[in-house]
């Protein structure tokens, strides 16, 4: 069989830095953010308790349950590890740009497959590429409200990451080996010690030039550059996670404006002015009896105040300081004052998220709070007038706005 | 076993596991509403590296080297780079492309993103330049 033309000729590569060593540096790099990357993913996936009421956004038959209640401290928790998730993703995308790079040349190895080794290690690859792609290309559309791939972001993106683990957990069995040779033949820095003039290509691999062009850059060059993307990347987008001065400094942040960002209008939420007026009544379920209680009502009972920070699945934040009623005062008043869980219903008459389920840590945390003002002010509607839950740690559209029915359940 | 198969028993046995836990993910996602979408995102993302951003890429970088001493390359290979990182991973802002679903959900619109996109662009120009004219005029290139 004659070899095609173009890039499945071996000579048609000319860059001198590809080798074993710098795919080895450019994936132990990737690697370490990816695996942050993925736990913190499975980390929100948890936060949302799916085995609590009607939480899981994902099918219920999934065997990976939660193993441990989500803790309510520190109240950054969520916002931490949601920025960590959405920010980290994208300051590794250089990263994978430049692995990927690295090893482009295997893509067009001809004959492509030698061996049923080498052909079911393909698929395998063909299943991490597709489903890394698909994670980074969905992540970043959702995260800046794109919603142009019109399925449902949330089961697509979890069960394509349980593909990218899976795939990338028998890459990591065949390619370590490898990575490690290289580390211990050229040493894991002394490449990066070389200058322009020193630069060769690696003595031996399979994405090797067959005829070289000189170097027109030295090894460290390129991967500061890389670094240097992601460098740009992290300050472009972080400040909506930390807050404060930075949130100015993130310039390409969907979330950069100041103030207190509203995540769904009451208008988006089809919540009227008539349904939260004079009228208003929160019912309150859980003993024999239901009681109901107008906000003047709420304002009478005891109020505690809390400084907390609300986080988003979106990767941003806000740290707000909030008074209401403590959500154990309210517990004891249905009459259930050692509660197991409490579902929380909005006013809001559509939408998975007009519901959420807490568990019994979530309820006895005393800084958990049925909130009537934030910052020394009443609630304005966007922002869930007359009442919205506020959970340390809970992710943000757990916090339930325009709470309209509290069911407490022993 | 070995000399037909081309690697260990384990190594097969590592796939085989590997590719029976993906195909019950992708069995999953086959029952979801708008799965042949879903399909077609998985099969892009690749077709999206492999076939449409490297090969431009790549070809761009051959273009602009030919013929042309390697000592300048970089000062333009990285700021146009990291230029073009930005507008791959901020698209959808620098276009405005969620703009309705934003103010549908925060009642604000976007402003000013691509005009930040591109100043940041000229900061890294100017930078790469000044960097260029000073390591010439001291005679040094790296």
């Amino acid at each position: 069989m004659r070899t095609p033309p173009g890039p499945f000729r071996p000579e048609f590569w000319k860059s001198p830095l590809r080798g074993p060593w710098l795919t080895a540096v450019f994936g132990s790099l990737l690697l370490i953010l990816m695996v942050a990357v993925a736990l913190t993913g499975f980390l929100s996936h948890a936060a949302y308790q799916p085995d609590l009421g009607r939480n899981a956004l994902v099918g219920t038959d999934v065997p990976f349950t939660t193993f441990f209640d989500w803790p309510t401290g520190p109240s950054w928790l969520y916002a931490f590890t949601q920025g960590l998730h959405v920010t980290g993703g994208l300051v590794a995308l250089p990263l994978l740009l430049a692995k990927l790079w690295s090893v482009i040349p295997r893509l067009f190895q001809f004959p492509p497959v030698r061996t049923p080794a080498e052909g079911i290690e393909r698929i395998a690859i063909a299943l991490l590429v597709s489903s890394t792609g698909f994670l980074f290309a969905t992540g970043i559309a959702n995260m800046q409200y794109w919603y142009v791939f019109r399925f449902d972001f949330v089961q697509a993106h979890y069960y394509a990451s349980v593909v990218f683990v899976v795939a990338l957990a028998v890459h990591l069995v065949v390619k370590v080996p490898v990575a490690l040779r290289a580390y211990r033949s050229r040493g894991v820095l002394a490449p990066l010690r070389q200058s322009l003039a020193e630069t060769r290509q690696e003595p031996d691999g399979d994405t090797l030039a067959l005829r070289p062009d000189p170097p027109t850059v030295s090894r460290r060059g390129l991967l500061a550059a890389v670094g240097g993307g992601s460098l740009v990347v992290l300050v472009a987008n972080a400040g909506q996670s930390i807050g404060g001065p930075t949130r100015n400094l993130a310039f390409l942040a969907p979330r950069r404006s100041g103030g207190f960002p509203v995540n769904k209008t009451a208008d988006g939420a089809q919540v009227t002015e008539a349904m939260v007026g004079a009228d208003y009544r929160l019912v309150l379920r859980g003993g024999a009896s239901e009681l109901e209680l107008s906000r003047e009502e709420l304002l009478a009972l005891p109020q505690a105040t809390h400084t907390l920070t609300l986080g988003c699945v979106e990767g941003w934040s806000t740290r707000q300081t909030w008074t209401g009623v403590p959500l154990l005062e309210l517990a004891r008043r249905a009459g259930v004052p050692d509660a197991d869980e409490l579902l929380v219903e909005s006013l809001q008459p559509a939408g998975v998220l007009r519901q959420a389920t807490l568990a019994r840590g979530q309820v006895a945390d005393t800084r958990s709070l049925l909130a009537l003002q934030v910052g020394g002010q009443d609630l304005t509607l966007d922002h869930g007038y007359p009442a919205r839950i506020i959970v340390p740690g809970l992710p943000g559209v757990h916090n339930t706005k325009w709470v309209g029915t509290l069911t407490f359940r022993a | 076993m070995k000399s037909r198969y081309g690697a260990s028993p384990l190594h097969l046995l590592v796939h085989l596991a590997a590719l029976a836990l993906a195909a019950w993910a992708l069995l999953q996602v086959l029952q979801l509403g708008g799965w042949e979408r879903i399909v077609i995102w998985l099969v892009g993302a690749v077709v999206l590296h492999d076939a449409i951003l490297w090969p431009a890429y790549a070809t761009l970088d051959r273009l602009a080297l030919r013929g042309r001493p390697a000592g300048w390359a970089n000062y333009v290979r990285v700021p146009v780079g990291i230029s073009a990182l930005l507008l791959l991973a901020f698209f959808p802002v620098i276009c405005g492309k969620g703009d309705a679903t934003y103010m549908r959900v925060s009642g604000e619109s976007w402003d000013g993103y691509a005009a930040r996109w591109l100043l940041v662009s000229a900061v890294l120009f100017v930078v790469a330049g000044t960097l260029y004219l000073v390591r010439s005029r001291s005679g040094s290139s790296s």
